[in-house]
């Protein structure tokens, strides 16, 4: 006798639905815990001593603790049934500042609240190029793999949320992971797992997710001594610089782009174009940077010496701009970026963030030496990183 | 968005996960009641002080820190005395779980000791209902089973509050914060952070997990793997007096004054019931001084040697058309089984050490049984004599060796020659000096008891010199129905006949609910068996008069009406009588006949769903083929109205107490305006991704829904604008849709 299709996709279906009862779903890892073991084990112990003398009541026993287990189960289920979990990263990001991760949490079922999960964040950078193969073989010492492997740790940061009070019903909530970045680049912020002990506490579930959101950080901020010598070759600040500054005379309108304050629109000649326009104002001061940031492997042979160059560009950067005297910013001789607003600063931190050494640039080479004031840089020794205003030392860190 | 409801905070977690131990550890050690374990003491002692710390939480910190530490070698040490004092392993460690409880449910516990605490109540209740078979260990076995579900989830709740802080019983640093407890405070603040939909969904989720446990019981597959349960040989038990070999006068009288259930008898055919059941258990026959007895010899005559299996065969031959008869025999009551008479076969449900007496009908156990015994008999004979072809025939060869001293035994007065004399005088009254028949004595000899002697439960023997029941024959005074057995086996003996007593059941009452016989310990009775050379048995004669004894002969039905207890104790008989069928004696064959029926009953309810299915087709469309008319119509629209109002008392009274958890009036049931916003607040739904007109709308409604009054937009113009707001979102989202 041959099943009927029909039957026969039925039974496939009670299958599944059976398997799916009994073997973790993908990505899910579900671990005893004590209280689990230990409910695991009375149950065998009591499921063996029912079958060793045919005792009812042991079998009675044994099925309550299965039904436990089961109902276990359905409440872990509905209490993480409706739950929606958002990460959300405020930038900027910067190496060695406090950076806030925060998980937004709602509860979208109608009564049933939720308790006690807690969610598993991992920041680390992002990895360049394909993940490395793996070694068949590990000739390094165990002390030396160990040291390797705190390495990689110390660069990656670690945190559980946990959602100590209970999530109402059709409400929201807002968790908070504080860590510091250790190194500029591109860092993902990953949501590694969710988990809960509830209702029981027998079992661990935990599962992965794809929540995951990547980030700059922007080099670290680092000390600087300033020198005179450069400074005071300078033209005084008293004439007008034909270029967008931080001044109080209107220089031209533009349209208007994300992140400019409302209070530049300029509401008349934007209800005449019908096009949102925003105020320029002239530059107060003419005396205006052009930065240069060449990052010539041949000239940055050491890696940390590199390091402080970023971090000496990205702070002079952004000092000269508060100050209104940056004028472009500049990598490997590309064609300078004019720095008018903050995006183009944020721009240009953003560069700077994954800058790495580049083998093709000559040294010394690709700096536009056309342009006024150019600030460029230069090691100083074998550690640190000089300044230079057209060729002259104006600040070293 | 609801109303926000408190929290818990961590001190009224810790608060009511104390309150949740202690009532577990008093819920565990209840088990003492019916467990047949001498440990009242421990139990007072336990139950005392995990009440007096629960009423005073701040105590535990005041017990000195050297306590704490000398706590296990003490425990250890009282266990092993215990264990040397009484020799019993069982009731040893009962008394070592709750010796335990005690420390547990009086000193301040991390989860570790939370979870002890609960294994320790779940190992005593385990025992208590793998030696009892007691309906009581269902019963506490649910409740066990939801409050140590309630204590888990408070645990797991009070570990996420917080993370668990390393503190050991006897903290020199002084009580927790959460010893100061005001129960009634935290009650009003259990009661406020309650929703009742909660609850109720809880109520219902325990109720799922009772079914399931019903499911997978019957479901388990079970193996017959011939093991005898291992935790009845570390306990023992005595039976009670007056169901064992010797039986002296009175005993018999104390059994009567107890009303508790001794045994249930499940028949498959009612209709053969006897119209009075006499239910054997021991047959007696020597006789001295006022204790009757199983004489040794008789012993050996009687019975085999002893076996070990589930069945016995008996004497009597497989008869089609004969009942089977299922006996529930509860604990300590006796290790020789009641039954009607000699069998074709008895089944028990587990592997027995026994001893059967084929001819005389009886089956005794090694041991006293702990547990409820059940077992079932067929081919049962319920007359009211005995065949002993065997007995005939010594008869027949009175110098025959062997056997045959137990037959002079059975003749055996067993009295002085002054108490001899009074006897003979009395068998002179009773025959007249005639020979008599062994049915003709009887009669004769019953009538000059009862013309003598009343039935009495406070029997009167006179003091005096000579035999007690020469002397209560004399007297003429009242007697129970061992002095009439006993009375009627020394005058049937002075006259020459072989006579013995019987001790056992009479009677029963027929349970209207379980259908089923029930016998109490008040229907033990004695009675006696003569035997009738000419017929080749033993034939009952039950010389008691009065209630128990003169009692018309009425069979079949009438006989079971007249029995039949409709009580409220029957009532609950009959709950005992489900846990043994259904429970207790539940076995593979009972699972493979209940997965039948089940199976059985599941297409029969599917054909009959069916049917009904399309009997309701045939019924509209019989209906939709009638011939429509104003008045037809005007009836479906009034039905249709009157759904539409059920419908909308539904949404406007029912529906908020499931959306809200609360009385309508309390969510703006009386303001249209929080309606109406209520209303446009659910069709826009979740604000994620929207337009800043949008956004703004979504405020001003839940400003409206949710904010003071003095503090509303004009509603009908935030109505208005969500009106058109709604349209437009709903255009962008199909142009969007068409583009996509």
């Amino acid at each position: 006798m041959t099943a009927s299709p029909s039957s026969s996709a039925r039974l496939g279906l009670w299958n599944r639905l059976l398997w799916a009862l009994v073997f973790p779903r993908r990505h899910q890892r579900i671990v005893p815990t004590v209280s689990g073991t230990l409910l695991v084990s009375v149950a065998l112990g009591i499921g063996t001593a029912a079958y060793n003398s045919a005792n009812n009541i042991l079998f009675i026993t044994l099925a309550v603790l299965l039904a436990c287990l089961v109902l276990s189960g359905v409440l872990s289920w509905l209490n993480l049934r409706g739950v929606e979990w958002r990460l959300d990263v405020a930038p900027p990001l910067r190496v060695g500042h406090v950076a806030v991760v925060a998980l937004g949490l709602r509860n979208h079922k109608s009564f049933l609240p939720t308790y006690g999960l807690w969610f598993d964040v991992e920041a680390k950078p992002e990895q360049e190029g394909p993940p490395a193969a793996v070694e068949s073989t590990i000739t390094a010492k165990g002390i030396d793999v160990r040291a390797a492997l705190a390495r990689a740790e110390a660069v990656d940061a670690r945190g559980q949320l946990v959602l100590r009070e209970r999530l109402d019903p059709r409400g929201e909530a807002r968790l908070d992971w504080t860590f510091q970045p250790v190194r500029r680049g591109r860092l993902v912020i990953d949501l590694v797992g969710v988990g809960s002990l509830f209702p029981f506490g027998f079992l661990r579930k935990t599962f992965t997710t794809e929540q995951r959101a990547v980030r700059l950080v922007w080099p670290a901020a680092v000390e600087y001594r300033r020198h005179a010598a450069a400074s005071e070759r300078l033209p005084a600040g008293s004439e007008r610089a034909p270029q967008a500054g931080s001044g109080g005379d209107l220089w031209a309108l533009r349209r208007y782009a994300p992140g400019d304050s409302h209070r530049l629109i300029h509401w008349k000649a934007s209800a005449r174009s019908q096009t949102l326009l925003v105020r320029q104002f002239a530059a107060e001061s003419t005396t205006g940077f052009a930065l240069a940031l060449d990052s010539g492997a041949t000239v940055w042979t050491r890696p940390e010496q590199f390091e402080l160059l970023v971090s000496f560009a990205a702070t002079l950067a952004e000092d000269l701009f508060r100050l209104g005297q940056l004028e472009s910013a500049q990598i490997n001789g590309e064609p300078p970026q004019p720095m008018r607003r903050v995006r183009d600063l944020e721009q240009f931190l953003d560069r700077l963030a994954v800058v790495q050494p580049n083998a093709e640039s000559p040294a010394g080479g690709g700096s536009p030496t056309r342009l006024r004031n150019l600030l460029t840089f230069a090691p100083d020794g074998a550690r640190g990183v000089i300044a230079l205003v057209n060729g002259e030392k104006a600040a070293s860190a | 968005m609801e109303k926000r409801r408190p929290q818990l905070s961590l001190d009224e977690l810790h608060q009511l996960k104390w309150l949740l131990g202690g009532g577990l550890v008093l819920l565990s050690v209840a088990t003492v009641f019916y467990l047949d374990v001498d440990a009242w003491t421990l139990m007072a002692l336990t139950a005392a002080g995990v009440l007096a710390v629960l009423v005073k939480p701040e105590w535990p910190a005041r017990v000195p820190v050297i306590v704490h530490r000398l706590a296990f070698p003490a425990i250890v040490a009282l266990f092993v005395g215990d264990l040397w004092r009484t020799g019993e392993i069982l009731p040893a460690i009962v008394r070592l779980d709750i010796l335990l409880l005690l420390y547990r449910g009086t000193s301040y516990r991390q989860k570790r000791d939370d979870l002890q605490v609960i294994l320790l109540g779940l190992f005593l209740i385990v025992v208590a209902g793998v030696l009892t078979v007691s309906l009581v260990f269902a019963v506490q076995l649910v409740l066990f089973t939801a409050w140590a579900l309630a204590f888990l989830l408070v645990i797991t709740l009070t570990e996420a509050a917080a993370p668990p802080v390393p503190a050991r019983a006897g903290d020199p640093s002084g009580p927790p914060a959460w010893t100061r407890i005001r129960w009634g405070n935290l009650a009003t603040r259990v009661r406020a952070v309650t929703d009742w939909r909660v609850v109720a969904l809880g109520t219902g989720l325990f109720a799922l997990v009772v079914v399931i446990s019903a499911a997978l019981f019957l479901a388990i597959p079970r193996f017959q793997l011939e093991n005898s349960l291992f935790l009845e040989r570390f306990v023992s038990k005595k039976a009670r007096s007056g169901f064992n070999e010797t039986i002296r006068f009175g005993e018999v009288t104390e059994i009567l004054q107890d009303d508790s259930v001794a045994a249930n008898i499940d028949v498959t055919d009612r209709s053969q019931i006897p119209a009075t059941p006499y239910w054997r258990m021991l047959v007696l026959d020597e006789y001295s001084n006022g204790t009757f007895k199983l004489s040794p010899r008789l012993r050996r005559a009687t019975f085999d040697n002893e076996r070990t299996g589930a069945f016995v065969r008996g004497s009597r031959r497989p008869r089609l058309g004969l009942p089977v008869w299922t006996f529930y025999l509860e604990s300590g009551i006796s290790r020789y089984l009641p039954l009607l008479g000699p069998f074709e076969l008895l089944r028990f449900t587990t592997i027995q050490n026994y001893r059967a007496g084929q001819v005389a009908g009886l089956v005794a156990l090694r041991d006293e049984p702990v547990t409820m015994t059940a077992y079932r008999v067929e081919g049962m004979l319920t007359g009211d004599t005995v065949p002993d072809p065997a007995f005939t025939e010594f008869l027949a060869k009175p110098r025959a060796a062997g056997p045959l001293q137990s037959v002079e035994l059975l003749r055996m007065v067993g009295v002085g020659e002054a108490d001899r004399a009074v006897l003979r005088q009395a068998v002179a009254e009773i025959t007249g000096g005639a020979t008599l028949t062994v049915a003709d004595f009887s009669v004769r000899a019953e009538r000059w008891l009862a013309a003598r002697h009343s039935y009495s439960l406070q029997p009167a023997i006179p003091a005096g010199p000579g035999d007690p029941l020469v002397r209560w024959l004399k007297a003429n005074g009242g007697g129970n129905c061992e002095l009439f057995a006993g009375s009627f086996v020394l005058l049937a003996r002075t006259a020459g006949y072989s006579t013995r007593v019987v001790t056992g059941f009479k009677g029963g009452t027929w349970n209207a609910y379980s259908s089923n016989f029930t016998l109490r310990n008040s229907d033990a009775h004695a009675w006696c068996e003569i035997f009738d050379p000419a017929a080749g048995a033993w034939r009952r004669v039950d010389p008691t008069v009065g209630p128990v004894g003169a009692q018309e002969e009425v069979r079949g039905e009438a006989a079971l009406a007249r029995r039949t207890d409709t009580s409220w104790s029957a009532r609950f008989d009959s709950l005992r009588v489900f846990w043994y069928r259904r429970i207790v004696n539940f076995d593979q064959r009972a699972q493979v006949e209940t997965l039948k029926a089940i199976k059985d009953a599941t297409e029969d309810s599917g054909r009959k769903l069916r049917e009904r299915l399309a009997d309701l087709f045939r019924g509209v469309r019989d209906w939709l083929a009638q011939p429509w008319d104003v008045r037809r119509i005007a009836r479906i629209l009034a039905v249709a109205v009157a759904a539409a109002a059920l419908g909308w008392g539904w949404r406007e009274y029912v529906g908020p107490w499931w959306r809200f958890g609360r009385r309508p009036g309390r969510v703006g049931k009386a303001d249209p305006v929080r309606r109406e916003a209520s209303r446009w607040l659910a069709r826009f739904g979740p604000l994620s991704g929207r337009a800043a007109d949008e956004e703004a709308v979504h405020a001003a409604l839940l400003r409206l829904r949710f904010g003071a009054r003095e503090t509303w937009p004009e509603p009908e113009a935030v109505f208005r604008q969500a009106r058109r707001v709604w349209r437009e979102s709903r255009r962008r989202r199909r142009a969007a849709a068409r583009l996509t």
